[in-house]
């Protein structure tokens, strides 16, 4: 299956054996639908969206680890810090797609989307999503446009603020010889 | 709204048989609520019952508000949030060996898949290889569990539609599995048994025959039940035909595990897309293809027994296994053996970089996706190559499965409402998280 | 010499030090008046006898300590024994909330609204450690301990306790009311 057919196609990663289609998040609906019509990903695993607001902040050594950890080409393997490799905006937004076929092919169509801009509802595609985006509008205050019922699902209708995005405190309550965890 | 594309009159694989019934059942407007109808809005017969978060059925705290005409669902629509306890965000500001007790207090009830699949996903981001014996008694504690989590299902299911005397059947086989994850791993439940590449520790003497007695006394526990219930008219009829879910609704509301193996489609994860050792193992899927309640208790049954059948074959095979390792060899993540660290300054000095800072998964992101009993349960890691979790989410197969209450309360009254949420053995734990 | 808990039989410090000074709650109730609050005429530890008896709990299961709870209700660990076995689901027939499980900010409402449905006298165990404290999840959405809304008499720590465990804190609250310790309500406000 060719993906750069599909509609706002930017790039493809490849990783640990999985595929990732980043699409532009204008086009994301109808990326989507073809997914689902043209290539038989006909189910949605899971609708995740991550912040990555302090990503490129502090340097990380990553893994020294035995020989098949280590790359010569990558720094960070052999115990010296860099930085992880920048990020085009704060926060992606995966959706998982499964095809029920021989082989359980599986994709991760990856949009990127900035603080407060909206990106197209899928529940039309999939009604699955429906209480997935509400729960990703809920605790990261991403906007699905087109959801009929986007409002808080887990956290109380009046709660102030998305607990999951990095600048909200973990909360709770501060404990006596322990540090921030 | 559009769902799926029209399927051709010959079913084709994974979907087999015939629907329940013709076209869609999905609400119009919200996919999740159930819109009461235009010519019903006005009168006064209709009356709303709060299903709150408190009630008698034993699924913990799910608040479905129902709108009744009669004896009759007109309207539903379910509130969840009320277990919600931020896991997520927690398991962020926890190293990923702390981060590890986490997820077993997410679906509380099958709480060495959760475990695994979080296990899972560190050890594809480190490409770490497991020894063989850990795989398979990875999968023997997670097929114990399945039967653990179906046990605790049926035992509640049907003490809510009145044949409470299953639940003290149920508990009794479980109770005996308890024993025996307590003489593994510890503790009953929330065992934090599976470490990044491989097991806490070695599996203990006298566990393979005290396993073996139990796999002797499953079946003759599953026929008990089967006798208690398949025969009962009563059952019979406050499950048949009760809570209708077709094949195409179940894909396009993605359900999975026992929800859509009963309505005629034949995926199973652990056959279609091996983790572990399921290759390995011999086994049927058990698939139904009335899509309604009682489709889905034989299904959780049938599992049962073929859990029951892949344990004793893992019990074949780690017989044979005496004295491997039961955890990676790679230092940098593991601990080494406590003998060694009177002997070998490199092992303490590993020692403590583990136990205080943590070992470092690489940069990336998984999503591994397990079939617990619940469905596909998958866990989607982001690491930012340090020594805490950047972004952890759980694709929880009970938030999934109560997303088809609406859909499945269709023609319904409020005594088959009942049988259906049971029959959707959703843990709000899992929902919430 | 001052009368200590043991003297009236309450077993609160079992076996490991029997030369320990005050407990907290002793020191709370005060030396004077522990007397005057355990003090007991037939009539009344009859009653309290049968209100030990049969005290039924609350179905308020919330998470995974509900599954141990109802393996206290099973076979093996049998809560018949003690006549509890009928756990109501209506607050105003319950006598006892055993809070099992987490609970979430959401969720303290209406656990707030069910405590205060159920008549007196009434008792409250926080069973596991997310009731007694918030457990291990210390952040936003969890109440860090059910005793900020609701007076507590027993917390049973572990997570989740072992029925055993379960039973044991129902048994000290038992005989603690046989002793004629007061009801929480009675004694304390809400921790703040």
């Amino acid at each position: 299956m060719s993906w750069e057919e599909i509609p706002g196609f930017v790039e493809t990663k490849e990783g640990h054996g999985e595929t990732t289609v980043v699409v532009e998040p204008g086009k994301i609906r109808d990326a989507c639908r073809y997914a689902r019509d043209e290539l038989e990903f006909n189910f949605l695993a899971d609708l995740v969206a991550t912040d990555y607001l302090g990503w490129e902040e502090h340097a990380v050594s990553g893994y020294i680890g035995t020989a098949a950890g280590r790359d010569l080409n990558r720094p960070m393997t052999q115990g010296l810090q860099a930085l992880p490799p920048a990020k085009p905006k704060r926060f992606s937004l995966s959706y998982h797609l499964l095809a029920l076929k021989r082989g359980a092919p599986r994709v991760r169509l990856q949009c990127w989307l900035d603080d407060d801009e909206p990106v197209q509802s899928v529940v039309s595609v999939w009604p699955t999503a429906d209480w997935h985006e509400r729960e990703q509008f809920d605790l990261m205050g991403i906007r699905f446009e087109g959801h009929p019922n986007l409002n808080r699902i887990l956290l109380e209708d009046d709660w102030d603020g998305h607990p999951l995005r990095k600048d909200y405190p973990l909360g709770g309550e501060p404990v006596r010889f322990s540090d921030a965890e | 709204m559009t769902i799926a594309p029209e399927r051709s009159s010959t079913r084709e694989w994974p979907i087999v048989g015939e629907p329940p019934y013709e076209g869609s059942r999905i609400p119009a407007r919200v996919p999740t609520i159930l819109d009461v109808p235009e010519a019903l809005r006005e009168t006064d017969e209709l009356f709303q019952v709060n299903f709150g978060p408190n009630h008698p059925s034993t699924h913990g705290v799910l608040r479905l508000i129902v709108d009744l005409d009669g004896e009759q669902v007109v309207g539903l629509s379910a509130v969840i949030g009320y277990l919600h306890t931020g896991f997520e965000k927690n398991m962020e500001h926890k190293t990923w060996w702390k981060a590890i007790t986490y997820p077993e207090r997410i679906d509380y009830v099958g709480y060495q898949n959760n475990e695994l699949v979080f296990v899972l996903a560190i050890e594809k981001l480190l490409e770490l290889e497991v020894p063989e014996k850990a795989t398979w008694m990875r999968m023997l504690l997670c097929e114990l569990n399945r039967i653990h989590s179906h046990l605790v299902y049926l035992g509640t299911s049907a003490l809510e539609l009145g044949a409470i005397s299953m639940f003290w059947y149920c508990f009794r086989e479980r109770e005996t599995l308890l024993d025996l994850f307590e003489m593994v791993c510890g503790a009953r439940m929330h065992t934090r048994y599976f470490q990044a590449g491989g097991l806490a520790e070695d599996i203990p003497a006298g566990f393979y025959p005290e396993c073996r007695k139990f796999v002797e006394i499953m079946p003759g526990a599953l026929d008990d039940y089967l006798t208690l219930l398949d025969r009962n008219q009563i059952w019979l009829q406050r499950t048949k035909g009760v809570g209708l879910l077709s094949a195409d609704d179940a894909i396009a509301l993605a359900q999975s595990g026992p929800i859509l193996r009963a309505s005629g489609v034949d995926w199973d994860l652990r056959r279609d897309a091996p983790y572990l050792a399921y290759e390995q193992v011999d086994f049927r899927v058990p698939v139904y293809t009335g899509g309604d309640v009682y489709d889905r208790y034989r299904v959780r049954m049938d599992e049962m027994a073929e859990s029951t059948k892949i344990v004793r074959q893992c019990l074949d095979k780690l017989e044979r296994m005496e004295g491997r390792p039961w955890i990676a060899d790679d230092r940098k993540v593991v601990l080494p053996p406590r003998e060694e660290l009177h002997t070998s300054m490199e092992s303490l000095i590993h020692h403590f970089k583990i136990v205080t800072e943590g070992y470092r998964v690489p940069e990336g992101e998984v999503y591994v996706a397990i079939e617990s009993p619940r469905g596909e349960s998958g866990c989607y890691v982001v690491s930012d190559g340090g020594p805490k979790p950047w972004r952890v989410h759980f694709r929880a197969p009970s938030f999934v499965a109560l997303e088809a209450t609406a859909t499945c309360t269709h023609d319904a009254m409020i005594a088959d409402l009942i049988a259906i949420v049971g029959s959707l053995d959703s843990v709000m734990g899992d929902t919430d998280r | 010499m001052t009368k200590r808990l043991r003297d009236y039989g309450l077993q609160s410090e079992r076996l490991l030090w029997p030369t320990k000074g005050p407990s907290r709650f002793e020191e709370e109730i005060g030396a004077e008046q522990l007397e005057q609050a355990l003090g007991l005429t037939t009539l009344e530890k009859a009653v309290r006898w049968s209100q030990t008896k049969s005290m039924w709990p609350d179905t308020f299961g919330l998470a995974c300590c509900a599954i141990e709870m109802m393996s206290i209700v099973g076979a093996r660990y049998d809560l018949a024994r003690f006549g509890m076995e009928a756990f109501r689901s209506s607050p105003r027939q319950a006598d006892l909330l055993i809070v099992s499980g987490r609970v979430s900010h959401k969720m303290a409402a209406p656990l707030r609204q069910i405590y205060d449905q159920m008549l007196e006298p009434k008792w409250v165990i926080a069973m596991g450690a997310c009731a007694s404290s918030g457990g291990m999840f210390n952040n936003y959405a969890i109440l860090q301990g059910v005793d900020r809304i609701v007076p507590v008499d027993i917390y049973v720590p572990f997570c989740p306790p072992r029925p055993e465990a379960l039973m044991e804190g129902i048994i000290r609250l038992h005989e603690a009311h046989l002793a004629g310790v007061p009801a929480a309500y009675e004694r304390k406000e809400v921790a703040t």
